[in-house]
């Protein structure tokens, strides 16, 4: 029985658990850790079952689809970039398993290639704030913030689903006399809040009119690669026109660490990657860590895209669902075996626990060729942390409060639709849905669309949009009427955010 | 003609021979000197002990190396672990032998009953145990003794008070409270340990612990079972353990002991059930509201020492998470499954991610349905649960 200490992926919250490992059959298990500070020996489903997300297919080392030594896959990677031009090359990495020196070595591969086009998928946030306020987006906030606040927002956000572990913080705020507001499309199911403002899919920016109601508090939100520009300005304009904080959660584990120290790299938002894909213009391709059509929306978009390229390049512990696709593909070890560090939502930098240094070593064998040490030191030199030892107890990675400025938004409203059959998909993402594992095979309705759309319990429910269409199961709930939630990821694309405009039906 | 033969006395002092696990051991190293003599005399294939990380952390580890079982000993107190899943998942065919506080030994019998492991092959060496901590909240305690938590390389609990040295730049600094001093306010045990009546594992082969012992370097043991004696003597007879018989007032100041935290255990759980002042439609409110933010992670399940369901549940199956019930079929399949079995031992609470008070409902639940059974869960391995559906057709005795 081996017993190893690491960090639950699932997202930015970095729980902390061991993974047993038996030592004659290689049964895993997960062990909670009771003194992790970020999760107190507490993990979501995700969590867990973590040992199940460790027994997927593994990842070879190939070129041209044929399996191959490391070194020559390493090789075949280094002679096919320098190939390339760098405005054909792109690199991608969403950072849910990557460490801060893959970061930092990955950051500087692409640099080493004079590629610009660097995405961990969130660039596109950083060119529509304003420069004072990209702190709210890097950095987050302990939980001992949520735990002491006296008013907490809930802004779209139902955190037992989203970040399962945040839930119990609010519970303990509200225990220590916080009041809990939500504001949603729909009123969470287990009452977490004291006062809900329910609003219209076609009217968001009418929450504007409130804006009295999120002084003095804590705003708490969410920002993921689907998250509308225009709803992130939103949120920073009610922050920076009341007196209150903006906390948001991410669903990758080292998304601060990424924001951190991708700074000086290229950035290039993850969407006009793909579309330059599509348009010809980007040739090939470094896929970091990342299931790309398994953990986005239109996956199977993504999927018909990547052919398209020259050159794929895929390093993973795990095959993905573009493995097929990838001329070369290069193997590294699985997360917890990792040496290195994260920095979670709260600022924490947190050790993975594990000993190797292969996925570090590929990179660094095509570019710079530095030991670990080095870039561990890079990455704490950059991360403004001085030469005291990494305890999970600090808040190492500290967030100031500036003031900002932002311009009042207007949001564009959905051009089309309107007609009365007509109803919206609201995706309500968590760990399983950024991980490509569909933990639930049905939607919620409304008991109103159950009736219009006459459907008896075991029926199937089919929800249309465009060409992207899907059949599931259903589950009433206490929604508006033309709402359909669902945590599962579909084949339907929300043309902006997390919130599209859907058909559904009664499936024959 | 039957030969008679001369019984062991029942209560002992003993201590390890060997001075670096006497040293190193709680109260002289019986139980580690016990587990090594066990493993070198091939007596068992394994140990399953407690490897400690830091006075805050500790975690199982699986070993057939002696030298491995002398780095573990010594006690921890916030490592509230329960090792019965660790035996069934781990070591279920070998002969494995363990230190059990009350609640392992309980957990490792009803799994036995339900044919998970074969009590013939585990070797219990029970610990008497006070509680245990959260080792947050042993974190929160030496802040409140204004020590850096960092710090702290010692922790021991001892007549009724949680002692802390701490060591900043190479000098030591001991401070100490009384548990009920701490508990007032608001820091201190488990809240399952504070209410647990059971505190000598007298399920377990051996009951080990400091009570009723006069030297802190001597183990007070009770040989409580067939197998307790031929563990007992293989240590004694293969030179790693020395014993003297206990003295007639040390085994009354046991009791003594004993019984008195009984009191203070059954005076907390009186204490701490919040239920018993509400009225019926009061009780239902809390409930809902508590089990309505059950997220359905199955964390409870996968840690609960008695159950023995694995995929084909019964909570799991019958759970459709479709249904819109506040309460799901889940919650209420595990709150009457356990109630003939559940031993209140926390392991559910301490890993609930939306803190439901698990212990607290269960407790209310199956307590009063044991009462009324009279019976006690993982006290005695003949006893088949009453709500069990089919006959055992076995016991231990039999087999």
């Amino acid at each position: 029985m081996k017993t190893n200490s690491s960090i639950c992926p699932g997202c930015s919250i970095g729980c902390g658990l061991y993974l047993l490992e038996s030592e004659e059959g290689g049964k895993r298990k997960v062990l909670h850790r009771t003194t992790s500070p970020m999760n107190e020996g507490k993990l979501c489903r995700f969590g867990t079952d973590l040992h199940t997300y460790y027994e997927r297919e593994a990842m070879i080392n190939s070129v041209d689809g044929k399996e191959v030594k490391q070194e020559e896959a390493i090789k075949a990677a280094k002679e096919s970039l320098k190939g390339m031009k760098p405005d054909e090359l792109a690199f991608i990495a969403l950072p849910g398993t990557i460490t801060n020196e893959e970061i930092v070595s990955f950051v500087s591969l692409a640099a080493e290639f004079g590629c610009e086009n660097v995405s961990f998928g969130f660039e596109r946030f950083f060119s529509v704030v304003p420069e004072e306020a990209a702190y709210i987006i890097e950095n987050g906030l302990p939980f001992s913030e949520v735990e002491g606040a006296s008013k907490i927002i809930l802004f779209f956000l139902d955190p037992f689903v989203h970040y399962p572990l945040l839930a119990r913080r609010i519970l303990k705020a509200k225990k220590n006399g916080a009041k809990v507001i939500e504001v949603s499309f729909a009123k969470n199911e287990r009452g977490i809040a004291d006062e809900t403002v329910l609003v219209k899919p076609t009217e968001v920016e009418r929450i504007k009119e409130k804006k009295e109601l999120f002084e003095d508090s804590l705003i708490i939100g969410e920002l993921t690669p689907y998250t509308n520009p225009q709803f992130l300005s939103l949120m920073l304009w009610l922050n920076a026109s009341t007196s209150s904080r903006l906390f948001l959660l991410k669903p990758f584990l080292n998304s601060t660490g990424a924001f951190l120290l991708g700074r000086d790299g290229g950035r290039k938002d993850l969407f006009e990657i793909l579309e330059g894909v599509e348009r010809g213009e980007i040739k090939a391709l470094y896929l970091l860590e990342t299931d790309i059509a398994g953990a986005m929306l239109g996956g199977e978009e993504v999927a018909e895209t990547i052919p398209k390229l020259d050159l794929l390049i895929e390093q993973n512990a795990f095959r993905t669902h573009l493995s097929d696709t990838a001329g070369i593909t290069i193997c590294s070890e699985p997360f917890f075996m990792k040496k290195g560090t994260v920095v979670n939502v709260e600022g924490r930098v947190l050790e993975i626990g594990g000993e190797s240094e292969k996925g570090l070593g590929i990179m660094e064998s095509i570019g710079k060729g530095r030991k670990y040490e080095e870039v561990h030191e890079e990455a704490k030199k950059r991360l403004g942390l001085g030469d005291s030892e990494i305890s999970e107890f600090e808040i190492a990675v500290k967030r100031e409060e500036r003031k900002f400025e932002v311009v009042e938004p207007k949001i564009e409203k959905e051009e089309g639709g309107g007609a009365e059959e007509e109803y919206f998909l609201w995706y309500k993402t968590n760990p399983f849905f950024w991980n490509g594992i569909r933990a639930k095979n049905f939607v919620e309705i409304s008991p109103v669309a159950m009736r219009e759309l006459g459907l008896f319990r075991g029926d199937v429910v089919e929800i249309v949009q465009g060409e992207g269409k899907e059949r599931m199961g259903f589950k009433i709930s206490d929604l508006p009427p033309n709402l359909v939630l669902s945590e599962a990821k579909l084949s339907i694309k929300p043309l902006q955010g997390l919130l599209t405009r859907v058909e559904a039906r009664r499936a024959e | 003609m039957e030969e008679v033969k001369a019984k062991m006395p029942r209560y002992y002092l003993a201590w390890a021979k060997d001075d670096a696990i006497r040293k190193k051991g709680a109260n002289g190293g019986f139980v580690t000197a016990t587990l090594v003599s066990a493993l070198e005399t091939d007596f068992i294939d394994v140990a399953l002990v407690v490897k400690k990380k830091s006075v805050y952390e500790g975690i199982p580890v699986l070993t057939n190396d002696p030298e491995e079982i002398k780095e573990c000993s010594g006690s921890l107190h916030c490592v509230p672990l329960n090792l019965t899943k660790y035996v069934v998942e781990y070591a279920a065919k070998k002969r494995i032998g363990l230190p059990t506080k009350p609640c392992d030994a309980r957990g490792i019998i009803e799994q036995a009953k339900r044919r998970q492991v074969s009590l013939e092959n585990v070797y219990m060496v029970g610990l008497n145990c006070g509680a245990t901590l959260h080792p947050l909240r042993m974190r929160e305690i030496a802040a409140y003794y204004g020590l850096d938590p960092d710090s702290v390389v010692r922790e021991e609990i001892k007549e009724g008070k949680i002692f802390l040295v701490s060591d900043e730049e190479g000098k030591e600094k001991e401070k100490w409270m009384k548990i009920d001093e701490l508990e007032e306010k608001g820091y201190g045990r488990r809240d399952a340990c504070k209410s647990c009546v059971t505190k000598i594992p007298t399920m377990a082969d051996l009951a080990c612990g400091n009570w009723g012992s006069n030297d802190e370097k001597k183990t007070f043991v009770e040989v409580l079972t067939d197998k307790g004696e031929t563990l007992f003597k293989n240590a004694v007879d293969s030179g790693y353990v020395a014993i003297e018989e206990a003295p007639g007032k040390g085994i009354e100041t046991r009791q003594r002991i004993d019984a008195g935290m009984q009191k203070r255990a059954a005076s907390w759980k009186e204490k701490m059930d919040a239920l018993k002042a509400l009225s019926r439609s009061e009780r239902f409110e809390f409930y809902v509201g508590a089990l309505k933010n059950c997220i359905h992670c199955g964390a409870c399940k996968e840690v609960c020492p008695v159950c023995a369901c694995e995929e084909d549940a019964k909570c799991t199956g019958l759970y459709d998470e479709r249904d819109s019930y506040a309460i799901s079929m889940y919650n209420l399949v595990r709150i009457f499954h356990l109630m003939d079995s559940c031993i209140h031992c926390g392991q559910c609470e301490d890993v609930c991610p939306v803190d439901i008070p698990l212990t607290l409902i269960q407790r209310r639940f199956s307590e009063r349905m044991q009462r009324h059974l009279g019976y006690t869960p993982g006290m005695d391995v003949t006893k088949k649960p009453p709500l069990y559906e089919t006959e055992l057709g076995w016991s231990a005795e039999a087999e």
